[in-house]
């Protein structure tokens, strides 16, 4: 059976280097919005705005799961070489 | 020719090829952000959490704080009313007849207010905020919020307070 990693492990090093950059950069950016989410949320939660506080929570979660998801399309490291080089 | 073929010393001390550990340690911390991705939803649940397991409580009942001649007019005074938890207050003497009444606490990093009667206004010391001494609304400066407000009642040369009434959240 073929699934995408199969093919990712063959292919080019150099798209192996690009998937990793993209799903990090990725990860950031949705760190970043979880971080805006937990900032608004605390604020609000002060003024006793609970529906600020639900929907960053559920945003936040949706996100966790994506960031999750997206780790299984992390490239499989390298192989260990036959160790060790005298 | 021959120093090309010799491997250096240091490569049998620090037997790890550069590029297996470049890449191992972008994997890590792609799992790690992944993981710090996990610990802020969870922060955002615990925030519901808490907010649906101890619900801010209201004020319950009117609460006797001075006599109306103990604060003359432009005058102010911090009180507290022991329940739950103490907030500080201030009672705020605007005119005759004019009184309002702020938690003490600012809405900006809960340093303590005071009435200034020389401006007109509320003042918050720490960072230059001014509130409106009637409406609690911010006027200038760094607080994100109004101050809460709580309905003040002279009754008989007595001053009371009880919490603000829902429909009419400031009092103009
Ligand atoms: S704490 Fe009041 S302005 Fe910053």
């Amino acid at each position: 059976m073929s699934y995408f990693r199969s093919s990712q492990n063959e292919a080019h090093p150099n798209k192996t280097n690009t998937v990793m950059t993209g799903i990090i950069l990725m990860l950031i950016l949705l760190v970043s919005i979880q971080i805006w989410f937990l900032y608004s949320a605390l604020n609000n939660a002060l003024d006793d705005n609970f529906g600020i506080a639900l929907a960053t929570f559920g945003g936040s979660l949706a996100l966790a799961l994506v960031s999750f998801w997206l780790l299984r399309y992390l490239p499989d490291p390298r192989p260990a070489k036959s160790k060790p080089r005298k | 020719m021959a120093e090309k073929d010799k491997d250096p010393t240091w490569k049998s001390d620090f037997p790890i090829d550069q590029e297996e550990a470049t890449h191992v340690s972008r994997r890590e911390f792609a799992k790690f952000l992944g993981l710090f991705s996990g610990a802020l939803a969870l922060g955002n649940g615990a925030i519901v959490l808490k907010s649906l397991a101890f619900p801010d409580k209201e004020l319950e009942g009117e609460h006797f704080i001075c006599e109306e001649n103990e604060v003359p007019v432009g005058g102010m005074k911090q009180f507290e009313i022991h329940g739950t938890k103490d907030i500080p207050y201030i009672l705020i003497h605007l005119e005759e007849g004019e009184w309002r009444a702020f938690e003490q606490k600012c809405t900006h990093l809960a340093c303590a207010v005071r009435y200034r009667h020389d401006l007109g206004q509320i003042e918050c010391p720490c960072h230059q905020g001014f509130f409106d001494p009637r409406t609690g609304v911010v006027i200038q400066g760094p607080p994100p919020r109004p101050l809460p407000q709580l309905e003040v009642a002279v009754k008989e040369g007595k001053v009371y307070v009880k919490s603000m009434s829902k429909d009419k959240p400031y009092n103009v």
